[in-house]
């Protein structure tokens, strides 16, 4: 607890949550949001197309999106830590960040498995419907990002909250 | 009451639709159960990621990313965008019945309102202006002219911007607005 606290109250912790200028703490998390948009919607509109919407849309090609995706979670993963750093013992004595960490570890883990496996076989994908193993991936890809993104949000309203958005 | 703030002077307009808005059950509604507002916000981040993800697939085709996919082909994502737009405008019309002071006489609420009205125009200009007949020929590995790559990267500037000011809402809250909460 007194790490967190001395990491909360260290001069970058200080300056992210109190400094009076834009470029802090309003710049910091509107980052956290540019990044959840790029790394969940695209994984949405994958997702989606795997699931059989616009499905005169190649799947193949759609590997290319996936460094915008990659930019959206380091983007998050960067100003998620200057977030937390600025509201350590608040946030980690809450059970919702935790939840939220669960659900992003397992939807990396499942965005990069889903590259690895789905997206290696591009042929297979051309190939009719997406399989049900397939689908099965996007569903839950599309219930883990959609938990990240809800206990993200209630974070600032269930367990212990700051104030601090 | 303090005077307008902001960037349009509406002054004795925007004095009577904000006062007219709380007294309707939707205001109520909005203000008077705790689970409303987070729910709300929850759902209006949910909106955002598919309006922006999809709208975005689309948009980057345009401007080169991806080549292999056809352009009409991405714009059938499109439906769900439009779908991530009207739930984003449904919990949007929540908060401002629940809060309209804090939004009506916000410099960030009235540049994202003209974000989304731009956005609104230039879809209009691609889609009736004469860019879209021309980029839905275009076929894998195909570049984009450059009516439609400037559509796109517009299109992605103006939703950038969206969330921009919507976050920037907090930190220009008028100053007599106590925080909702």
């Amino acid at each position: 607890m007194e790490l967190l606290a001395s990491l909360e109250h260290s001069g970058f912790g200080t300056w992210v949550r109190e400094a009076p200028t834009i470029w802090a703490y309003p710049t910091v998390l509107f980052l956290h949001t540019v990044g959840l948009a790029f790394l969940v919607g695209i994984n949405v509109a994958i997702d989606l197309r795997i699931l059989g919407v616009a499905s005169s849309m190649p799947l193949a090609p759609m590997k290319r999106l996936f460094p915008w995706m990659w930019a959206g979670f380091w983007v998050n993963a960067a100003s998620g830590v200057a977030l937390l750093i600025a509201d350590a013992t608040t946030k980690l004595a809450n059970p919702v960040f935790g939840v939220k960490m669960a659900f992003i570890a397992l939807g990396v883990v499942n965005m990069a498995w889903s590259k690895k496996r789905l997206f290696s076989d591009p042929e297979g994908l051309e190939r009719g419907p997406a399989s049900s193993h397939a689908k099965r991936v996007a569903i839950v890809s599309l219930l883990l990002w959609i938990g990240a993104t809800t206990a993200g949000r209630l974070m600032g309203y269930l367990g212990p909250v700051s104030g601090l958005e | 009451m303090m005077g307008p703030t902001g960037l349009i002077p509406l002054g004795g307009v925007l004095q009577s639709a904000a006062a007219w808005t709380e007294t309707t059950w939707l205001h109520y509604f909005a203000t008077n159960y705790k689970w409303v507002w987070a729910t709300m916000e929850t759902l209006h981040f949910l909106g955002m990621g598919l309006l922006v993800g999809t709208v975005g697939v689309l948009d980057l085709r345009l401007i080169g990313v991806a080549k292999g996919l056809p352009i009409e082909s991405t714009q059938k994502l499109v439906p769900w965008g439009i779908a991530g737009f009207v739930l984003n405008t449904l919990t949007g019309i929540v908060f401002l019945a629940g809060a309209p002071y804090q939004y009506l006489y916000n410099f960030a609420f009235q540049m994202k309102v003209l974000f989304m009205i731009a956005a609104g125009i230039n879809v209009m200009l691609f889609y009736w202006g004469g860019a879209w007949p021309k980029a839905k020929r275009v076929g894998a590995g195909e570049s984009a002219h450059w009516a439609a790559w400037l559509a796109g990267a517009t299109s992605l500037f103006l939703w950038i911007g969206v969330m921009y000011w919507g976050r920037m809402l907090t930190f220009f809250r008028p100053p007599f607005v106590v925080p909702p909460k």
